[in-house]
Protein backbone atom coordinates (compact mmCIF):
# COMPACT_ATOMS: atom_id res chain seq x y z
CA UNK A 1 0.00 0.00 0.00
CA UNK A 2 2.81 2.32 1.06
CA UNK A 3 4.60 1.48 -2.17
CA UNK A 4 1.52 2.36 -4.26
CA UNK A 5 1.07 5.72 -2.55
CA UNK A 6 4.73 6.45 -3.16
CA UNK A 7 4.35 5.50 -6.84
CA UNK A 8 1.28 7.74 -7.22
CA UNK A 9 3.15 10.60 -5.56
CA UNK A 10 6.03 10.16 -7.99
CA UNK A 11 3.64 10.13 -10.97
CA UNK A 12 1.82 13.22 -9.69
CA UNK A 13 5.13 14.97 -9.04
CA UNK A 14 6.45 14.24 -12.53
CA UNK A 15 3.10 15.14 -14.01
CA UNK A 16 3.37 18.60 -12.49
CA UNK A 17 7.06 18.84 -13.38
CA UNK A 18 6.27 18.23 -17.03
CA UNK A 19 3.54 20.85 -16.95
CA UNK A 20 5.95 23.33 -15.42
CA UNK A 21 8.56 22.58 -18.02
CA UNK A 22 6.15 23.99 -20.60
CA UNK A 23 7.14 27.42 -19.41
CA UNK A 24 10.54 26.84 -21.00
CA UNK A 25 9.03 26.39 -24.43
CA UNK A 26 5.65 27.55 -25.64
CA UNK A 27 3.82 27.42 -28.93
CA UNK A 28 1.88 29.87 -31.04
CA UNK A 29 -1.59 28.59 -31.87
CA UNK A 30 -4.46 30.08 -33.84
CA UNK A 31 -7.54 30.97 -31.80
CA UNK A 32 -9.80 27.90 -31.56
CA UNK A 33 -12.51 28.78 -34.07
CA UNK A 34 -11.78 28.23 -37.73
CA UNK A 35 -12.88 31.67 -38.77
CA UNK A 36 -12.99 35.00 -37.02
CA UNK A 37 -16.58 35.78 -35.98
CA UNK A 38 -17.85 38.96 -37.58
CA UNK A 39 -19.11 40.20 -34.20
CA UNK A 40 -15.58 39.95 -32.78
CA UNK A 41 -14.13 41.95 -35.65
CA UNK A 42 -16.89 44.55 -35.42
CA UNK A 43 -16.05 45.12 -31.78
CA UNK A 44 -12.55 46.29 -32.67
CA UNK A 45 -11.91 49.89 -31.76
CA UNK A 46 -10.42 52.27 -34.36
CA UNK A 47 -7.20 52.21 -32.29
CA UNK A 48 -7.10 48.41 -32.41
CA UNK A 49 -7.59 48.47 -36.18
CA UNK A 50 -4.83 51.08 -36.51
CA UNK A 51 -2.61 48.81 -34.42
CA UNK A 52 -3.33 45.81 -36.64
CA UNK A 53 -2.50 47.78 -39.75
CA UNK A 54 0.84 48.73 -38.17
CA UNK A 55 1.54 45.10 -37.28
CA UNK A 56 1.58 43.81 -40.78
CA UNK A 57 5.06 42.92 -41.90
CA UNK A 58 6.46 45.63 -44.13
CA UNK A 59 7.53 44.53 -47.62
CA UNK A 60 10.61 46.65 -46.96
CA UNK A 61 11.56 44.18 -44.21
CA UNK A 62 11.14 41.25 -46.61
CA UNK A 63 13.24 43.07 -49.24
CA UNK A 64 15.85 43.82 -46.56
CA UNK A 65 16.03 40.12 -45.71
CA UNK A 66 16.44 39.27 -49.41
CA UNK A 67 19.33 41.71 -49.64
CA UNK A 68 20.93 40.24 -46.53
CA UNK A 69 20.70 36.83 -48.20
CA UNK A 70 22.27 38.37 -51.32
CA UNK A 71 19.30 37.40 -53.46
CA UNK A 72 19.59 39.23 -56.78
CA UNK A 73 16.80 41.56 -57.88
CA UNK A 74 14.29 40.18 -60.34
CA UNK A 75 11.80 42.19 -62.36
CA UNK A 76 9.73 38.99 -62.70
CA UNK A 77 8.38 39.42 -59.18
CA UNK A 78 6.78 42.77 -59.97
CA UNK A 79 3.06 42.85 -60.80
CA UNK A 80 3.68 44.39 -64.20
CA UNK A 81 0.41 43.19 -65.63
CA UNK A 82 -1.58 45.63 -63.51
CA UNK A 83 -3.03 48.27 -65.80
CA UNK A 84 -4.03 51.27 -63.69
CA UNK A 85 -6.52 52.36 -66.36
CA UNK A 86 -8.43 49.09 -66.29
CA UNK A 87 -9.36 48.87 -62.61
CA UNK A 88 -13.11 49.20 -62.55
CA UNK A 89 -14.22 48.85 -58.93
CA UNK A 90 -13.00 50.45 -55.71
CA UNK A 91 -12.25 46.92 -54.54
CA UNK A 92 -9.83 46.36 -57.41
CA UNK A 93 -8.26 49.79 -57.02
CA UNK A 94 -7.60 49.53 -53.29
CA UNK A 95 -6.22 46.00 -53.55
CA UNK A 96 -3.93 46.98 -56.45
CA UNK A 97 -2.79 50.06 -54.55
CA UNK A 98 -1.54 47.71 -51.83
CA UNK A 99 0.10 45.29 -54.28
CA UNK A 100 1.88 48.13 -56.11
CA UNK A 101 2.94 49.65 -52.77
CA UNK A 102 4.72 46.42 -51.86
CA UNK A 103 6.38 46.39 -55.29
CA UNK A 104 7.48 49.99 -54.77
CA UNK A 105 9.09 49.02 -51.46
CA UNK A 106 10.95 46.15 -53.17
CA UNK A 107 12.11 48.38 -56.05
CA UNK A 108 13.19 51.15 -53.68
CA UNK A 109 15.24 48.79 -51.55
CA UNK A 110 17.05 47.51 -54.64
CA UNK A 111 17.32 51.09 -55.98
CA UNK A 112 15.66 50.20 -59.27
CA UNK A 113 14.66 53.72 -60.13
CA UNK A 114 13.56 53.22 -63.73
CA UNK A 115 11.01 50.54 -62.85
CA UNK A 116 9.88 52.34 -59.73
CA UNK A 117 8.83 55.34 -61.84
CA UNK A 118 6.49 53.09 -63.85
CA UNK A 119 5.00 51.65 -60.67
CA UNK A 120 4.72 55.17 -59.25
CA UNK A 121 2.66 56.41 -62.15
CA UNK A 122 0.26 53.46 -61.73
CA UNK A 123 0.01 54.20 -58.00
CA UNK A 124 -0.70 57.85 -58.76
CA UNK A 125 -3.52 57.01 -61.17
CA UNK A 126 -5.18 54.51 -58.82
CA UNK A 127 -4.75 56.74 -55.75
CA UNK A 128 -6.37 59.65 -57.58
CA UNK A 129 -9.22 57.38 -58.72
CA UNK A 130 -10.13 56.56 -55.14
CA UNK A 131 -9.62 60.20 -54.08
CA UNK A 132 -6.52 59.70 -51.93
CA UNK A 133 -3.96 61.08 -54.39
CA UNK A 134 -3.45 64.15 -52.19
CA UNK A 135 -1.68 62.01 -49.57
CA UNK A 136 0.88 60.60 -51.94
CA UNK A 137 3.87 62.86 -52.38
CA UNK A 138 4.58 61.77 -55.96
CA UNK A 139 6.91 64.57 -56.92
CA UNK A 140 9.22 64.05 -53.92
CA UNK A 141 9.20 60.27 -54.37
CA UNK A 142 9.95 60.68 -58.06
CA UNK A 143 12.80 63.09 -57.37
CA UNK A 144 14.26 60.92 -54.61
CA UNK A 145 13.93 57.80 -56.78
CA UNK A 146 16.23 59.45 -59.29
CA UNK A 147 18.74 60.27 -56.58
CA UNK A 148 20.09 57.01 -55.24
CA UNK A 149 21.83 58.53 -52.22
CA UNK A 150 18.57 59.16 -50.37
CA UNK A 151 17.18 55.70 -49.80
CA UNK A 152 16.12 56.45 -46.22
CA UNK A 153 14.22 59.58 -47.23
CA UNK A 154 12.63 57.70 -50.10
CA UNK A 155 11.51 54.88 -47.82
CA UNK A 156 10.19 57.40 -45.33
CA UNK A 157 8.12 59.41 -47.81
CA UNK A 158 6.76 56.28 -49.53
CA UNK A 159 5.78 54.55 -46.27
CA UNK A 160 4.45 57.79 -44.78
CA UNK A 161 2.26 58.37 -47.85
CA UNK A 162 0.72 54.91 -47.48
CA UNK A 163 0.20 55.43 -43.75
CA UNK A 164 -1.61 58.71 -44.44
CA UNK A 165 -3.85 57.06 -47.04
CA UNK A 166 -4.61 54.22 -44.65
CA UNK A 167 -5.44 56.56 -41.79
CA UNK A 168 -7.60 58.81 -44.03
CA UNK A 169 -9.61 55.89 -45.39
CA UNK A 170 -10.26 54.52 -41.92
CA UNK A 171 -11.36 57.85 -40.50
CA UNK A 172 -13.69 58.50 -43.46
CA UNK A 173 -15.83 55.38 -43.24
CA UNK A 174 -13.90 53.69 -46.02
CA UNK A 175 -12.28 51.11 -43.75
CA UNK A 176 -12.99 48.39 -46.31
CA UNK A 177 -10.59 50.08 -48.76
CA UNK A 178 -7.94 50.42 -46.05
CA UNK A 179 -8.31 46.70 -45.26
CA UNK A 180 -7.97 45.84 -48.95
CA UNK A 181 -4.87 47.96 -49.32
CA UNK A 182 -3.22 46.27 -46.33
CA UNK A 183 -4.17 42.80 -47.60
CA UNK A 184 -2.73 43.75 -50.99
CA UNK A 185 0.56 44.81 -49.43
CA UNK A 186 0.74 41.60 -47.44
CA UNK A 187 -0.13 39.25 -50.32
CA UNK A 188 2.47 40.84 -52.58
CA UNK A 189 5.14 40.70 -49.84
CA UNK A 190 4.23 37.07 -49.27
CA UNK A 191 4.37 36.40 -53.02
CA UNK A 192 7.83 37.95 -53.20
CA UNK A 193 9.13 35.87 -50.30
CA UNK A 194 7.58 32.60 -51.54
CA UNK A 195 8.78 33.06 -55.12
CA UNK A 196 12.31 33.80 -53.94
CA UNK A 197 12.43 30.85 -51.54
CA UNK A 198 11.39 28.46 -54.32
CA UNK A 199 14.35 29.65 -56.37
CA UNK A 200 16.84 30.29 -53.56
CA UNK A 201 15.97 27.95 -50.70
CA UNK A 202 17.08 29.43 -47.39
CA UNK A 203 16.08 28.59 -43.83
CA UNK A 204 15.86 32.23 -42.71
CA UNK A 205 13.52 33.06 -45.55
CA UNK A 206 11.33 29.97 -45.15
CA UNK A 207 11.16 30.74 -41.41
CA UNK A 208 9.95 34.27 -42.19
CA UNK A 209 7.25 32.78 -44.42
CA UNK A 210 6.23 30.35 -41.68
CA UNK A 211 6.20 33.14 -39.09
CA UNK A 212 3.49 34.95 -41.03
CA UNK A 213 1.15 32.64 -39.11
CA UNK A 214 1.57 35.11 -36.24
CA UNK A 215 -0.23 37.92 -38.07
CA UNK A 216 -2.65 35.94 -40.25
CA UNK A 217 -5.41 36.07 -37.69
CA UNK A 218 -5.04 39.85 -37.45
CA UNK A 219 -5.41 40.10 -41.22
CA UNK A 220 -8.58 38.06 -41.05
CA UNK A 221 -9.86 40.25 -38.22
CA UNK A 222 -9.27 43.28 -40.38
CA UNK A 223 -11.27 41.98 -43.33
CA UNK A 224 -13.98 40.05 -41.46
CA UNK A 225 -16.50 42.90 -41.10
CA UNK A 226 -16.71 43.11 -44.90
CA UNK A 227 -16.77 39.40 -45.72
CA UNK A 228 -20.47 39.40 -46.65
CA UNK A 229 -20.41 42.76 -48.40
CA UNK A 230 -20.30 41.61 -52.04
CA UNK A 231 -19.00 38.73 -54.20
CA UNK A 232 -15.51 40.26 -54.44
CA UNK A 233 -15.12 40.38 -50.66
CA UNK A 234 -16.66 36.92 -50.25
CA UNK A 235 -14.06 35.55 -52.64
CA UNK A 236 -11.13 37.37 -50.98
CA UNK A 237 -12.20 36.24 -47.50
CA UNK A 238 -12.33 32.67 -48.79
CA UNK A 239 -8.82 33.09 -50.22
CA UNK A 240 -7.49 34.38 -46.90
CA UNK A 241 -9.18 31.53 -45.06
CA UNK A 242 -7.58 29.06 -47.47
CA UNK A 243 -4.15 30.57 -46.77
CA UNK A 244 -4.84 30.26 -43.05
CA UNK A 245 -5.74 26.59 -43.53
CA UNK A 246 -2.35 25.98 -45.16
CA UNK A 247 -0.71 27.40 -42.04
CA UNK A 248 -2.74 25.38 -39.57
CA UNK A 249 -0.16 22.63 -39.00
CA UNK A 250 2.95 24.81 -39.29
CA UNK A 251 4.33 25.07 -35.77
CA UNK A 252 5.95 28.06 -34.12
CA UNK A 253 7.51 27.32 -30.76
CA UNK A 254 9.44 29.59 -28.45
CA UNK A 255 12.48 28.92 -26.31
CA UNK A 256 12.92 31.06 -23.23
CA UNK A 257 15.87 33.22 -22.26
CA UNK A 258 16.71 36.61 -20.85
CA UNK A 259 17.85 39.51 -23.02
CA UNK A 260 21.49 40.51 -22.81
CA UNK A 261 22.35 44.20 -22.85
CA UNK A 262 25.64 45.76 -23.92
CA UNK A 263 26.56 49.42 -23.66
CA UNK A 264 28.85 50.56 -26.44
CA UNK A 265 29.87 54.01 -27.71
CA UNK A 266 27.14 55.67 -25.68
CA UNK A 267 24.44 53.46 -27.15
CA UNK A 268 22.62 50.43 -25.80
CA UNK A 269 22.33 47.13 -27.64
CA UNK A 270 19.92 44.45 -26.52
CA UNK A 271 20.44 40.95 -27.80
CA UNK A 272 17.49 38.65 -27.41
CA UNK A 273 18.35 35.11 -26.34
CA UNK A 274 14.85 33.64 -26.46
CA UNK A 275 14.00 32.47 -29.93
CA UNK A 276 11.10 31.53 -32.14
CA UNK A 277 11.46 28.24 -33.96
CA UNK A 278 9.44 27.37 -37.05
CA UNK A 279 8.71 23.73 -37.81
CA UNK A 280 7.47 23.46 -41.36
CA UNK A 281 7.83 20.52 -43.73
CA UNK A 282 8.76 20.93 -47.38
CA UNK A 283 5.21 19.94 -48.33
CA UNK A 284 3.77 22.60 -46.03
CA UNK A 285 6.06 25.24 -47.50
CA UNK A 286 5.17 24.14 -51.02
CA UNK A 287 1.49 24.39 -50.10
CA UNK A 288 1.98 28.01 -48.97
CA UNK A 289 4.03 28.84 -52.09
CA UNK A 290 1.38 27.36 -54.36
CA UNK A 291 -1.67 28.96 -52.77
CA UNK A 292 0.04 32.36 -52.56
CA UNK A 293 0.96 32.26 -56.24
CA UNK A 294 -2.51 31.14 -57.31
CA UNK A 295 -4.29 33.84 -55.34
CA UNK A 296 -1.88 36.64 -56.19
CA UNK A 297 -1.81 35.79 -59.92
CA UNK A 298 -5.61 35.70 -60.01
CA UNK A 299 -5.84 39.02 -58.21
CA UNK A 300 -3.49 40.83 -60.56
CA UNK A 301 -4.98 39.31 -63.69
CA UNK A 302 -8.42 40.55 -62.67
CA UNK A 303 -8.06 43.77 -64.61
CA UNK B 1 40.12 67.83 -43.23
CA UNK B 2 38.51 70.69 -45.11
CA UNK B 3 37.25 68.23 -47.74
CA UNK B 4 35.69 66.01 -45.08
CA UNK B 5 34.01 69.03 -43.51
CA UNK B 6 32.58 70.19 -46.85
CA UNK B 7 31.38 66.67 -47.71
CA UNK B 8 29.72 66.30 -44.32
CA UNK B 9 28.05 69.70 -44.65
CA UNK B 10 26.69 68.82 -48.09
CA UNK B 11 25.46 65.41 -46.92
CA UNK B 12 23.77 66.87 -43.86
CA UNK B 13 22.22 69.70 -45.84
CA UNK B 14 20.93 67.26 -48.44
CA UNK B 15 19.60 64.97 -45.74
CA UNK B 16 17.69 67.82 -44.14
CA UNK B 17 16.40 68.97 -47.52
CA UNK B 18 15.18 65.50 -48.40
CA UNK B 19 13.48 64.89 -45.09
CA UNK B 20 12.49 68.55 -44.98
CA UNK B 21 9.47 67.81 -47.18
CA UNK B 22 8.00 65.85 -44.33
CA UNK B 23 5.39 67.88 -42.47
CA UNK B 24 6.92 67.31 -39.04
CA UNK B 25 10.54 68.57 -38.87
CA UNK B 26 11.13 66.61 -35.66
CA UNK B 27 10.63 63.38 -37.61
CA UNK B 28 13.22 64.44 -40.18
CA UNK B 29 15.67 65.28 -37.41
CA UNK B 30 15.00 61.99 -35.67
CA UNK B 31 15.29 59.91 -38.84
CA UNK B 32 18.65 61.54 -39.55
CA UNK B 33 19.73 60.87 -35.95
CA UNK B 34 19.09 57.18 -36.55
CA UNK B 35 22.20 57.14 -38.75
CA UNK B 36 23.09 56.90 -42.40
CA UNK B 37 22.87 53.10 -42.53
CA UNK B 38 19.47 52.95 -40.84
CA UNK B 39 16.47 52.20 -43.03
CA UNK B 40 13.27 53.87 -41.87
CA UNK B 41 10.33 51.64 -40.98
CA UNK B 42 7.88 53.51 -38.75
CA UNK B 43 7.46 56.52 -36.54
CA UNK B 44 5.37 57.25 -33.50
CA UNK B 45 4.35 60.82 -32.64
CA UNK B 46 3.99 61.20 -28.89
CA UNK B 47 2.35 64.15 -27.15
CA UNK B 48 1.54 63.77 -23.48
CA UNK B 49 0.49 66.04 -20.65
CA UNK B 50 1.71 65.69 -17.09
CA UNK B 51 0.86 62.29 -15.65
CA UNK B 52 -1.29 61.96 -12.55
CA UNK B 53 0.48 58.74 -11.57
CA UNK B 54 3.72 57.15 -12.73
CA UNK B 55 2.95 53.47 -12.84
CA UNK B 56 3.21 52.62 -16.50
CA UNK B 57 4.45 54.31 -19.65
CA UNK B 58 1.37 55.92 -21.16
CA UNK B 59 1.72 55.83 -24.97
CA UNK B 60 1.27 52.28 -26.19
CA UNK B 61 1.32 50.68 -29.62
CA UNK B 62 1.81 47.20 -30.99
CA UNK B 63 4.33 46.33 -33.65
CA UNK B 64 5.47 43.08 -35.23
CA UNK B 65 9.21 42.49 -34.94
CA UNK B 66 10.90 39.73 -36.87
CA UNK B 67 13.64 37.26 -36.06
CA UNK B 68 17.13 37.88 -37.49
CA UNK B 69 16.45 41.59 -37.82
CA UNK B 70 18.34 44.33 -36.03
CA UNK B 71 16.12 47.27 -35.18
CA UNK B 72 17.12 50.74 -34.00
CA UNK B 73 14.68 52.66 -31.82
CA UNK B 74 15.56 56.37 -31.82
CA UNK B 75 13.91 58.85 -29.46
CA UNK B 76 13.80 62.60 -30.07
CA UNK B 77 12.30 65.36 -27.93
CA UNK B 78 10.66 68.58 -29.05
CA UNK B 79 12.25 71.71 -27.61
CA UNK B 80 9.32 72.51 -25.33
CA UNK B 81 9.32 69.08 -23.65
CA UNK B 82 9.79 69.09 -19.90
CA UNK B 83 10.77 65.43 -19.73
CA UNK B 84 12.91 63.21 -21.95
CA UNK B 85 11.28 60.59 -24.14
CA UNK B 86 11.84 57.03 -22.93
CA UNK B 87 10.87 53.65 -24.36
CA UNK B 88 10.13 50.15 -23.15
CA UNK B 89 9.35 47.06 -25.19
CA UNK B 90 7.44 44.09 -23.82
CA UNK B 91 6.64 40.79 -25.50
CA UNK B 92 3.22 39.17 -25.73
CA UNK B 93 3.71 37.57 -22.32
CA UNK B 94 4.23 41.08 -20.92
CA UNK B 95 7.89 40.35 -20.25
CA UNK B 96 10.14 43.39 -20.36
CA UNK B 97 12.56 43.04 -23.27
CA UNK B 98 14.25 46.42 -23.20
CA UNK B 99 14.15 49.86 -21.68
CA UNK B 100 15.95 53.00 -22.84
CA UNK B 101 15.95 54.20 -19.24
CA UNK B 102 18.19 52.67 -16.57
CA UNK B 103 16.32 53.09 -13.28
CA UNK B 104 19.41 52.32 -11.18
CA UNK B 105 21.73 54.87 -12.74
CA UNK B 106 19.16 57.26 -14.18
CA UNK B 107 20.89 57.01 -17.55
CA UNK B 108 18.75 57.64 -20.61
CA UNK B 109 19.74 56.34 -24.03
CA UNK B 110 18.66 58.33 -27.06
CA UNK B 111 18.66 55.17 -29.14
CA UNK B 112 18.55 51.45 -28.46
CA UNK B 113 19.51 48.68 -30.89
CA UNK B 114 17.55 45.47 -30.61
CA UNK B 115 18.71 42.19 -32.13
CA UNK B 116 15.41 40.36 -32.47
CA UNK B 117 15.51 36.56 -32.28
CA UNK B 118 11.85 35.90 -31.59
CA UNK B 119 9.27 36.92 -34.16
CA UNK B 120 6.08 38.22 -32.66
CA UNK B 121 3.90 41.17 -31.81
CA UNK B 122 5.51 43.41 -29.23
CA UNK B 123 4.12 46.23 -27.14
CA UNK B 124 6.06 49.44 -27.63
CA UNK B 125 5.51 52.02 -24.85
CA UNK B 126 6.72 55.59 -24.65
CA UNK B 127 6.52 58.28 -21.99
CA UNK B 128 8.49 61.23 -20.73
CA UNK B 129 10.75 60.92 -17.69
CA UNK B 130 8.94 61.24 -14.36
CA UNK B 131 5.62 61.41 -16.21
CA UNK B 132 6.33 64.96 -17.27
CA UNK B 133 4.64 66.82 -20.08
CA UNK B 134 6.32 66.46 -23.43
CA UNK B 135 6.25 66.07 -27.15
CA UNK B 136 8.51 63.82 -29.14
CA UNK B 137 9.02 61.28 -31.87
CA UNK B 138 10.09 57.65 -31.79
CA UNK B 139 11.53 56.32 -35.05
CA UNK B 140 11.97 52.63 -35.77
CA UNK B 141 14.58 51.68 -38.38
CA UNK B 142 16.42 48.60 -39.52
CA UNK B 143 20.19 48.48 -39.30
CA UNK B 144 22.83 46.02 -40.47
Amino acid sequence: MKGRVFLILIIVFFGFSCRNSKSKTSEFVFPQSDSVPVSEAEKLSPEAIADISKNISSPVEIANLLQTLQVPFSQNYIAESIDANRQSTSFDKALKLGILGADLGYLNMYEKTGSSLDVLSSIRKIAEDIKVGQFFDFESIKRLSKNRSNLDSLLFISIDSYNKIDSYLRSNDRGQLSALMIIGVWIEGQYLATQVVSQFPDKRLSDRIGEQKIILNDLLLLISPYCKRDPEFISLCKDMQNIKDKYRDIRITYTQGDPVSVEKDGGLTIKQTETSVVTMSKEQLNGVIEITKNIRDRLISNN
Amino acid sequence: MKKIFITLTILLAFGFLSFGQVSDPLISKCAINAGASAKYLKDFRIQLGKATSQNELRYKANMSLWKNTKYRFTMCNAENSKGQLILTIKDEANKLILSSFDKKTGKIFSFVDFECQKSGIYQISYDFTNGQQGSGVGVVSMIK
